[in-house]
């Protein structure tokens, strides 16, 4: 590793720069060194690491898991708080830990001090609401005795046991299953004597001898019994008709409580859950079978789905839609026309300017005759235009267009619409030369090139413009024209031959006796050229390019100039004429020509046909 | 929900959790726990069988573990609990619930140093003699300070409920007294509200079904086939394998020698002048027999029961377990070991002789849990059905839940039932005290207490009314 300083030796290189460089870059190394220093370890630990940081992360001090102790003070003092229960009313005094308050700082040493503290607790009793937010009672409907004579008796029930029903209600908190477990009426009265059967205790007895052995009552008796009570004092307290959504809701789930109904339900569940192994497992079996065919369905709705997502058209952009919705009638037109007055108005007056004759404040005026087109000019492209170039929205007020003199001396032009932005009147002319297709484009171009028509108009002024358009117009129409011409040129061609064909074929049919097969071959022949022929035509047609266009570099000027359709027709014709001159073939371009040239082919192969029959004649 | 670093407290109220040292007593035939509710251990476990000596100068009681293990002549050893699973004995009953939570609980009160007689020196007269009962007669109430929580069986009588509220509140002066179901406090214990709980403890097996933190007591069933079962059950087992194997108890041996498997022991035996009586010996035949128990005998884990098809074979083809008696006998216990626990689920498979007859078919766990369902409200099944709690010592034998799981659903194979048994032994065995730890340690339960002067006003019959 002495090459660098050997290097320096043999070159003359001073060596004290090289003994500086290697300073600093140890200085270096030591200061970054020193920045690296990791929190919370020690300085002799973190030596251990080396160079390299630690693999896994040290926590740091400060972050520590457990916060650090904070002394403060001496220890706090707990004492066993007796307290109250405000959920009680007995008065039963508990005791809890809490920490001593510290009402009374007078004295800090001494043991007067933890005595008066002893006293102090001692007489303090806290009053404990803590836990009352949970000592909660069920809401239940009361009735008095006139009530239940009057609505609520039942044959089955004695008020007793209706008393006893609604209390053990209340105790179990409407828990039914606990209240049916523990409903244990004893109609002996024991513990029950209440007024009516100390009064009457006789009756009573007789009374009550018809529940002598305790009935046995379902859950369903004691739900039907109370809802049938709740029901009826609910009307009581409430007619039906002030009833509103939800107490009415209420009222006909009570009232329509059916007890044989509710055990038929009971028996059907029991009886699912009463279900041997076998059924279960065939249940099981069915439900497994059940979730594949409804995941494989779901998977096809999928794919159909998404196959459908790919064929629809996006979905418009409702907002914007909604947003605009509200300008598209005339009424919200108007009423942003007024709205957007009156804050022109009371920005007039802040600024104080009432006399500006500019165009840029709305008036009166302009609300007052909304002329027929107004939706379409007030429309915000139109607006804008007005705030933009002030001097020119007089003219293009929609009520006060110039008259057309007025408009040329001024130089000034009304739109129907404007786009937005700036763009040259020669993009526009440029965008006119372009055509559908390529090759349209390239025969405007040619045309226009025969009319001595630069490709760039120097001052394509709008008038230019037009002009050029109702040029490009006629030019296309032109070229239409043309191709119609050539369809229709082929068409008589194609039937020209057909009919001299026939010709010449009555005549070779009086001339030849021939047998039926002979015909026959021939048709099939004649069939068979007529076919080619046509293909040929349409080759011809589709080859002979050049020469179409060298036609038109001849007619061009005469074209344009006369502006007349029956000269275009000649001047397709000629075309015509030169593009079917040009194949090799001698095909002349005259509608007779053609006839005769296919009528020469057809007899041709006649003679060939001919040839064949007397080949065979000769077998 | 954020959990804070554990480091922190909970915020007060967090848990509604608010102690006021009650005491939680959860009486057991085995065992009798006692501690301090919001504490996750009963602090005092001790055992429910006592000691008595008959002296000249009347009976005398022993409690406790050291007590009553240690071999004296004429030490006959006692239950206070009846065969029905109801205390019997409410008089030493008392005292031992009272050792239970004075012996570690609530010690002599911490008195004025000047009176509490530590101090006296040579003048005792009688005064003070007289001040000196006076404080005894005061301390003679053990629970003045702590409300009381005590746990009961699901089938408790009225009138033993009643006995409750007395001895709390006449003999020990509680300030406050609340009972509650152990079939309830079990449920709470592992988080449930409502659920079945299945307790197999030393002499009775209960299935309790809990809705809603309330016992449904139609459905509440009891049988004697528990922990003792299996242990009568074993000792069957031993009595009738070929040669007989002979049950020694820790405290007659002496010493002892290592013998080959299936040998006669060769020990020492103890001699005694006065011998001990038969019940301590069956105690301590218990105490070897709770060890068999625990390290040998094993449920057959199912599916089906031990005698169906060719399941004995494949019981008697597992590995055997070695257990040695504490005079050295020793041997290997294969398909024997499978037989105790049988009966517990199949009552076919017990074993009988003429002090121990065929179980009654109903009062296998199965037809218990059978039983106690049918006994519910059918909207109620599935719940309580997909809670089924277990819990007691007897739980732990190895294997027992994958029996009893496959024994409730082959009765119910169209419900989701779920089986939650604690995994530590100290859940298990304590279940319904913690749950009463945990009632009890709530600042919304003391709105619950029956205080003193309620039970003054309306008498022992309160509790009817208030437990619920």
């Amino acid at each position: 590793m002495a090459s660098g300083r050997d290097v320096r030796d043999m070159l003359g290189l001073p060596m004290g720069g090289a003994v500086g460089e290697q300073a600093k870059a140890a200085k270096k190394a030591k200061a970054s060194g020193g920045v690296r220093r990791i929190q919370g370890v020690a300085r002799e630990v973190a030596a251990l690491y080396g160079e390299r940081p630690p693999p896994v992360a040290v926590y740091e001090e400060k972050k520590s898991y457990r916060a650090k102790r904070q002394s403060t003070g001496p220890a706090k003092k707990w004492v066993q708080q007796p307290f109250l229960n405000q959920a009680r009313s007995d008065g039963l005094i508990l005791r809890h830990w809490r920490r001593k308050h510290t009402t009374t700082p007078a004295l800090q040493d001494g043991e007067d001090t933890a005595m008066e503290d002893i006293e102090s607790t001692a007489s303090y009793v806290e009053n404990c609401g803590d836990f009352v937010k949970y000592n909660l009672s069920v809401d239940l409907p009361t009735f008095s005795d006139e009530e239940y004579d009057a609505h609520l008796r039942s044959n089955d029930w004695s008020r007793e046991e209706t008393d006893y029903l609604f209390e053990v209600v209340r105790d179990y908190s409407y828990r039914w299953a606990v209240i049916w477990d523990r409903y244990d009426y004893q109609p002996a009265n024991k513990s029950h004597l209440t007024q009516e059967t100390v009064n009457a205790d006789a009756q009573d007895a007789l009374a009550a001898l018809p529940f002598a052995p305790p009935k046995t009552r379902s859950v369903e008796d004691l739900k039907a019994r109370f809802y049938d009570i709740s029901a009826k004092l609910m009307k009581l307290r409430i007619p039906e008709v002030q009833m509103d959504a939800d107490q009415f809701n209420l009222y006909e789930i009570l009232k329509q409580f059916d007890p044989q109904s509710e055990r038929n339900r009971k028996g059907l569940a029991a009886a699912l859950m009463n279900r041997n192994m076998d059924e279960v497992k065939e249940e099981e079996f069915l439900l497994t079978e059940l979730q594949r065919i409804n995941m494989a369905a779901n998977r096809l709705d999928a794919e159909r789905a998404e196959l459908r997502a790919r064929l629809e058209s996006p979905s418009p952009n409702q907002q914007a839609a909604a947003g605009l919705a509200s300008f598209n009638t005339s009424q919200g037109l108007q009423q942003l026309f007024s709205q957007l007055f009156q804050q022109d108005r009371s920005k007039k007056r802040a600024s104080g300017s009432g006399t500006g004759p500019s165009r840029l404040s709305l008036n009166t005026n302009d609300l007052a005759t909304p002329s027929s087109n107004a939706p379409g000019s007030m429309s915000a492209a139109n607006r804008r235009q007005s705030m933009a170039m002030p001097q020119s929205a007089v003219a293009q007020t929609p009520i006060r267009t110039l008259p057309r003199e007025q408009e040329e001396r001024f130089n000034v032009s009304s739109h129907e619409r404007l786009q937005s932005g700036v763009t040259f009147n020669s993009d526009k002319l440029m965008k006119m030369r372009q055509a559908k297709s390529n090759v349209q484009t390239q025969k405007i171009a040619q045309a226009l090139q025969e009319l001595g028509i630069p490709d760039t108009i120097p001052i394509p002024t709008s008038r230019v413009g037009e002009v050029f358009e109702t040029l490009i117009g006629k030019v296309s129409k032109l070229l239409d024209l043309r191709k119609v011409r050539e369809k229709e040129e082929g068409e008589i061609r194609v039937l020209e031959a057909m009919k001299e064909r026939r010709a010449s074929e009555a005549q070779a049919d009086g001339s030849r006796s021939g047998s039926t097969t002979h015909v026959k071959n021939e048709k099939t022949d004649v069939m068979d050229s007529q076919s080619t022929s046509g293909l040929h035509h349409n080759t011809s047609g589709s080859v002979s390019r050049e020469p179409e266009s060298r036609g038109e570099d001849g007619d061009g000027d005469v074209d344009v100039d006369a502006e007349g359709e029956e000269d275009d027709d000649q001047d397709v014709d000629a075309e015509g004429e030169e593009e079917s001159r040009q194949p090799s073939e001698a095909i002349s371009s005259r509608g007779i020509s053609v006839g005769r040239q296919s009528h020469k082919r057809s007899a041709s192969e006649l003679s060939q046909g001919s040839q064949g029959s007397t080949k065979r004649a000769r077998k | 929900m954020n959990i804070p670093n554990p480091s922190t407290a909970p915020v007060p109220g967090e848990y509604a959790g608010d102690e006021v040292s009650a005491i939680v007593l959860d009486p057991g035939y085995w065992t009798t726990r006692a501690g301090f509710a919001g504490e996750d251990v009963p602090k005092s476990v001790c055992p429910s069988f006592y000691g008595q000596l008959d002296n000249d100068s009347g009976a005398q009681y022993l409690f406790g573990e050291n007590a009553i293990h240690t071999p004296t002549g004429n030490l006959e050893i006692k239950n206070p609990w009846g065969a029905d699973g109801i205390v019997e004995d409410w008089d030493t009953a008392t005292k031992i619930w009272e050792y239970a939570i004075t012996s570690r609980l609530t010690g002599a009160k911490a008195g004025d140093p000047a009176k509490n007689g530590l101090n006296d020196g040579t003048n005792a007269n009688g005064d003070s003699m007289d001040v000196d009962i006076d404080a005894l007669d005061n301390q003679e109430k053990p629970l003045e300070d702590s409300p009381l929580l005590v746990t009961e069986p699901g089938w408790n009588s009225a009138k033993a409920r009643e006995k409750y509220i007395e001895i709390a509140m006449e003999e020990w002066g509680a300030p406050a007294f609340y009972l509650q179901k152990t079939g309830v406090l079990a449920a709470f214990a592992s988080g449930k509200a409502s659920g079945i709980i299945i307790d197999v403890g030393a002499s009775h097996t209960s299935v309790t079904p809990v809705l809603d933190g309330m016992v449904l007591r139609k459905g509440v069933q009891k049988s004697p086939l528990a922990g003792n079962f299996v242990s009568n059950q074993t000792r069957l087992v031993f009595k009738q394998s070929q040669p007989e194997i002979p049950l020694t108890p820790h405290f007659m041996v002496k010493s002892k020698t290592p013998v080959d498997a299936g040998v006669p022991a060769q020990a020492m035996y103890k001699t005694f002048g006065v011998p001990p009586t038969d019940s301590f010996r069956r105690l301590e035949e218990e105490r070897v027999l709770t060890e068999f128990k625990e390290s040998v005998v094993e449920v057959w884990s199912g599916p089906g029961r031990l005698s169906n098809g060719n399941n004995e074979d494949i019981s008697k083809a597992m590995p055997g377990r070695p257990f040695e008696m504490p005079d050295g006998w020793n041997q290997v216990f294969q398909g024997e070991r499978f037989r105790p626990a049988e009966g517990l689920f199949d009552a076919n498979a017990a074993l009988q002789d003429a002090d121990n007859p065929r179980p009654k078919d109903e009062h296998t766990i199965p037809r218990l849990v059978q039983q106690a369902v049918q006994h519910v409200d059918t909207d109620q099944r599935p719940l309580l059905l997909s809670n089924i709690v277990i819990t007691g010592a007897s739980t732990l034998l190895y294997k027992f839940n994958d029996r009893l799981s496959h024994e409730i659903n082959q009765l119910y194979p169209s419900t989701k039932n779920r089986l939650v048994a604690p995994g530590t032994v100290v859940e298990r065995k304590y279940a319904a005290w913690i749950g009463g730890s945990i009632l009890a340690s709530l600042g919304s339960f003391h709105q619950l207490w029956i205080s003193r002067k309620e039970y003054e006003e309306h008498g022992p019959g309160i509790v009817e009314k208030r437990c619920r």
